[in-house]
């Protein structure tokens, strides 16, 4: 037990290590790729609370990726002055706020009529975005929005703009907590009741949980996650448009990293970010058939790996330790 | 007054006659669900693919009504063949498994289609027979959207008949309300469900000749006119056909008449019904609780 521990400790110490030293190591392009990837692995995350663990499937989790990186490049456009740490929670409390509004409306319903209500508020709020040229730029969007300075007062001021290794830091940091958040939140007993709600709705019910009232704080705090990801995404390309922050594309791309990485695991959405960024980095680059890519990897994945990455390391685990004991029984 | 009369009357042919094209999508997409559980969210690629046949038919044989005949049929083939390797594969894994492998072949469909025609807009004639307008009591209505009203009722009357007249129809329907007792009688359901998938895509592909010589043929159909029968079918409530019926030609007359008093706000008006809709009955207008 104790050495499983120190174990884990050093694991720990050397993958921290591992993500301090990653700008020294591969370069500032690398870095950038790697804040990208960040950025969807936590917005994945976030979708696989409701996805995964709640059983709620939502073609429009943009939504709160938008209603982030709107709130934040809008709040640092037309408030002078703004800090960083602020901005960042305009952010998240646009995508707080718009969850509030829209969370009386579908946490009654499930299944089918959940993902389809999702798909058409995404799509209404894409629209309508599209249509108020004079707030949000319409298609082009807000850019070049001022991008303030990391500041103590009194200590020290970490210069965000130009210098991608500061942003790195900045962007790690954020992104790590808001993961390590829904980690705890998830091992909560709060958090077990989005199980039940998966596996045995009535049951829970049975208990004396109020389901829609449980649905509604898990979504709240899905939201707000995806609101994380979508401010650190803005400020990380001084550009926000809705089709890289509202489009369908958008809401299908944590889904597709769930699906990847492994529906039934916590840690799953992150390593299907970054399979997903592999195959962005090294594939698509290189091809226009993005649709046919990525509708081909939803096909394979659904019919032969359906529980992603994370299943597939999992059976081999069981095969292996199947093979193990059967060894050791012969012998 | 009266070119004004005459216009508005125009205009909601326009409307009726989109509606219409617009009903036929969605009620292919209503009878897989009613039948099948599955929500196929690859049906405006469908619907796409068959504008694309009828486009090649016709470069081929220069002529319409093979198309007419042809192109549905190719594309329920193809529809078969997605149901029959791999539709039915995930059907163990509940509508997420579904949800998301029609997605992905919608996805492969819209690639695939991109890599063989490219994304031009290729246009598609309107057969002479069909062009100019026909005058009726004073007023002048265009011929071919009076024919694409036709078309839509000839293929439900079609489809009533098949549905309410033969014996394929009756198993069809017992297999809606029970499907395992029907399997028990003896009756081969997945070989039923593979014909069903095939005539609802058959229904979206006549659909997509329809509306190949009005909107050009173009990959954007799929996203358009394909979001339009998916919000008419999830705003009627899903497999109900009264509920298509009324929603689509509602948002048909929305669409011709919205264009003409506020274009800008056409599309957000569709959508901006459905999320009002969907807030106040979340199954829809008339769609009964899973």
């Amino acid at each position: 037990m104790m050495i499983g521990q120190i174990k884990a400790w050093i694991l720990w110490a050397v993958f921290i290590g591992f993500l301090l030293a990653f700008p020294k190591l591969f370069g500032i392009y690398y870095t950038n790729v790697f804040v990208t990837f960040a950025v969807f692995a936590v917005f994945s995350v976030s979708l696989n609370l409701l996805l995964g663990y709640t059983g709620l499937l939502s073609f429009g989790h943009a939504m709160y990726f938008g209603a982030g990186g709107y709130g934040t490049a809008l709040a640092l456009k037309y408030i002078s002055g703004l800090p960083l740490l602020p901005a960042l929670g305009f952010g998240v409390l646009s995508a707080v706020l718009l969850a509030m509004i829209v969370c009386p409306l579908v946490v009654r319903v499930s299944g089918v009529a959940f993902a389809m209500i999702h798909l058409a508020f995404a799509q209404f709020l894409y629209v309508l975005v599209l249509r108020m040229r004079g707030i949000t730029g319409g298609e082009d969007g807000i850019a070049n929005f001022p991008i303030p300075a990391f500041t103590i007062p009194g200590l020290v001021s970490f210069e965000m703009r130009g210098a991608p290794e500061n942003f790195y830091y900045f962007a790690i940091i954020v992104l790590g907590l808001s993961v390590l958040l829904m980690w705890f939140f998830t091992k909560t007993p709060f958090g077990q009741i989005q199980v039940g709600i998966r596996d045995n709705l009535k049951r829970i019910e049975y208990m004396g949980f109020k389901v829609p009232h449980s649905k509604a704080v898990i979504y709240l705090v899905s939201a707000s996650f995806a609101g994380v990801a979508g401010s650190v995404y803005a400020l990380f390309n001084n550009l926000v448009s809705p089709d890289g922050y509202l489009g369908l594309m958008v809401s299908f791309t944590p889904i597709i990293n769930t699906m990847l990485g492994g529906i039934a695991s916590f840690f799953g959405p992150m390593w299907g970010a970054a399979i997903y960024a592999l195959i962005e980095e090294f594939f698509l680059r290189f091809t226009d058939k993005v649709e046919l890519v990525i509708g081909a990897i939803f096909i394979l994945v659904i019919m032969y790996a359906p529980l992603g990455f994370s299943g597939f390391v999992m059976k081999v685990k069981l095969k292996w330790l199947l093979f193990k004991g059967q060894r050791m029984r012969k012998v | 007054m009266e070119l004004s009369t005459s216009m508005h009357i125009a205009q909601g042919i326009h409307g009726i006659a989109f509606g219409m094209v617009l009903f036929l999508i969605a009620s292919g997409l209503n009878v897989i669900f009613g039948m099948m559980g599955i929500l196929n969210l690859a049906h405006g690629a469908f619907f796409m693919l068959s504008a694309y046949f009828c486009y090649q038919v016709i470069a081929w044989t220069g002529n319409f009504w093979i198309a007419l005949i042809l192109a549905p049929v190719f594309t329920a083939l193809v529809g078969i063949f997605v149901e029959r390797f791999f539709i039915r594969k995930v059907q163990v894994m509940g509508p997420l498994g579904e949800l998301i492998l029609t997605l992905g072949i919608a996805m492969v469909i819209l690639g695939g289609v991109k890599t063989f025609w490219g994304t031009e807009n290729l246009a598609v004639a309107v057969p002479p027979v069909l062009q100019g307008m026909v005058s009726l009591g004073g007023m002048d209505y265009p011929v071919y959207r009076l024919f694409m009203i036709a078309l839509a009722l000839v293929v439900l009357g079609i489809m009533g008949l098949l549905l309410y007249k033969t014996r394929l129809g009756k198993i069809v329907r017992a297999a809606v309300s029970d499907r395992e007792m029907v399997n028990a009688l003896g009756i081969n359901i997945p070989v039923v469900f593979m014909l069903v998938f095939g005539t609802g895509i058959w229904m979206a592909g006549v659909a997509g000749v329809a509306i190949a010589p009005i909107l050009t043929v173009f990959p954007g159909l799929a996203d358009q006119v394909g979001m339009y029968a998916f919000i008419v079918v999830v705003t009627g409530g899903l497999g109900s056909l009264k509920g298509a019926f009324i929603v689509s030609i509602i948002f048909g007359l929305l669409s011709s008449y919205g264009v003409q008093f506020l274009s800008q706000l056409a599309p957000v008006l569709m959508v901006g019904f459905m999320a009002l809709v969907l807030a106040i009955r979340p199954h829809g207008l008339f769609g009964v609780k899973e």
